[in-house]
């Protein structure tokens, strides 16, 4: 897979979005579509963080196609003298060479700094969406609810982790002042 | 000959077929077995953390007690695996009282927690507790893979709590590049991930370990077992160790954030640069006896992230050990109980002795006695 088609296709798409927001996304700009163009922005900033995942992640699955097609061809070579009908000992044999061969190049991969840098990329772009997705789904759904969100969920935390370091300082003082430390 | 040869390989086909079977039942419905079995009671308990003491299975010759500290990541009970695989029960055996601190699964409340947390709060409050339990005032600190940083830290910080150190597969110099672990955290945007999860879960972190080698790992490891589970000892090994593999708890975020930039992107501990708490980790205070650890073969702590820590420390009394296996062969290969725990033994053996008439304390009045009197002659 040619990984210029994803940076073309990222290209066109964000060229479609230049051209929308000089034309009818004029409209938009209107004050009587405040609320409904925030949410439109939002939406098109999760499209572009998705298209960003779909990018890194199919440059993670080119990466890997190139390396499976690399450790065939070291199997084929390694192989090579077991020709004609395999008897179930030489399959085994076959398993073997299999296993080292594919082992050893993919670990050969995963030792580059190649990996290391697309595989943080992809990790990257795939949080990215997944936050946006949940802020999607405080907004839409649990805050127009009234459910607690996760948002704030972690800001109790942060108050109860504090509050329970405070109490242990404290127990601490208070026994040392009693004498029982 | 035809005929004889496709019935031939359909016989193999077909029992192929059932070996496969009879693997995927015992993996999906495992028979009942056990991990973490010497008998032990729980002491002292903080927020997630219990400090577990292990009931003697001999008299104790050594009274200076042992604690051992595993990492966050995956479960303490690899040194008690069972009964025979047991690091633990070979210490006990050997006469020493053994303490281990059981770091549980975090959740959402401990997302905060950091390293500062864990070394000056859980591991000094633990190590505080036996001291008082055992009326010493220092005990020897067994730290594990990155149980043994945080060892180092809460050492170096609290030099006179402890009375020997040892470092077990612990990484203390994370600037190389012969482990993948190593590799692959120097470019981890750790803030997206912890900024997101909170606690990062700890299939996130397995699925990094069986990276490291995903055909041994995940296909490999599976085909071996359906050739040896007709045993039914072997087979209750696989499961244990499997039960371990994937018994990862979470991780705490801040801690986990802290760890990541501060030890394996900047490499600030072994420069003593790295502070908690508001506090510089000087590793030069660590002055007590010294035994680092270390296995050959080890492809999570390399030895070159392991052997400088015996440069790192100022204590005159030092030994570094290394054994031809891997990182988890030092817990549960047959090297751990025939070689490994015998040899820390003797070399912990004679470092955990205190004076008959008492404890620890008694040995330092009597220290402070000779000191004075010694100062006393040079002034005459």
């Amino acid at each position: 897979m040619d990984n210029a088609r994803f940076a073309s296709t990222q290209d066109f798409f964000n060229m479609y979005l230049k051209t929308c927001d000089a034309s009818f996304g004029k409209l938009a700009e209107l004050p009587a579509m405040g609320p409904a163009r925030e949410r439109s922005e939002k939406m098109m900033r999760g499209f572009s963080l998705f298209f960003n995942l779909y990018e890194t992640w199919m440059d993670s699955v080119s990466d890997f196609q190139k390396l499976s097609m690399e450790a065939m061809n070291r199997m084929q070579e390694k192989a090579a003298d077991m020709e004609g009908e395999i008897s179930p000992e030489q399959s085994r044999e076959l398993y073997n060479i299999w296993i080292e061969t594919y082992s050893d190049t993919f670990k050969e991969f995963l030792r580059s700094g190649h990996f290391a840098s697309d595989s943080g990329k992809f990790m990257s772009s795939f949080i990215e969406a997944q936050k946006y997705n949940q802020e999607m789904l405080e907004e839409s759904f649990l805050k127009p609810m009234n459910l607690p969100t996760k948002t704030e969920i972690d800001e109790l935390n942060k108050e109860l982790y504090s509050l329970n370091k405070k109490v242990k300082e404290l127990t601490c003082k208070v026994n040392e002042l009693s004498g029982n430390m | 000959m035809i005929q004889e040869s496709i019935m031939g390989e359909l016989d193999l086909l077909q029992n192929n077929y059932m070996k496969f079977t009879k693997g995927a039942q015992i993996l999906i419905e495992p028979p009942d077995f056990s991990v973490g079995t010497t008998p032990h009671n729980v002491v002292y308990s903080e927020d997630k953390m219990q400090l577990l003491h292990y009931k003697p299975t001999v008299e104790k010759t050594c009274p200076v007690p042992v604690l051992v500290v595993y990492a966050l990541v995956n479960r303490y009970y690899i040194l008690d695996l069972q009964p025979d695989k047991s690091v633990i029960k070979n210490l006990l055996d050997q006469g020493f009282d053994v303490y281990a601190i059981d770091w549980g699964y975090p959740t959402g409340t401990d997302r905060y927690l950091t390293i500062d947390d864990y070394v000056n709060g859980y591991i000094n409050n633990a190590v505080d507790y036996i001291r008082k339990k055992s009326r010493l005032d220092s005990i020897t600190l067994m730290g594990v893979c990155q149980g043994g940083t945080f060892s180092l830290m809460f050492t170096a910080l609290h030099p006179e709590k402890v009375k020997n150190l040892i470092t077990f597969v612990a990484p203390l110099d994370f600037d190389t590049d012969k482990a993948l672990l190593n590799i692959w955290a120097k470019k981890l945007d750790v803030d997206k991930i912890v900024d997101y999860y909170g606690i990062v879960p700890g299939d996130f972190l397995n699925m990094g370990f069986l990276l490291l080698d995903p055909f041994r790992l995940l296909i490999d490891k599976y085909i071996g077992f359906l050739e040896r589970m007709d045993d039914k000892r072997t087979v209750e090994n696989f499961l244990r160790m499997e039960k371990w593999i994937f018994d990862s708890p979470g991780q705490a975020g801040e801690t986990f954030r802290q760890f990541i930039k501060d030890c394996y992107q900047k490499n600030l501990l072994v420069k003593n640069r790295m502070v908690i708490g508001g506090k510089r980790i000087d590793l030069t205070k660590i002055s007590m006896p010294l035994l680092n650890v270390m296995a050959e073969f080890d492809h999570l702590v390399p030895n070159d992230a392991s052997h400088p820590i015996t440069d790192a420390v100022s204590s005159a009394d030092k030994k570094t050990l290394v054994f031809p296996t891997g990182h988890i062969g030092m817990f549960v290969g047959s090297k751990s109980q025939n070689e490994v725990c015998p040899k820390i033994a003797d070399w912990l053996k004679p470092r955990s002795m205190i004076e008959e008439t008492g404890n620890a304390n008694h040995i330092k009045q009597k220290e402070i006695k000779k000191i004075n009197r010694k100062s006393k002659e040079t002034n005459k």
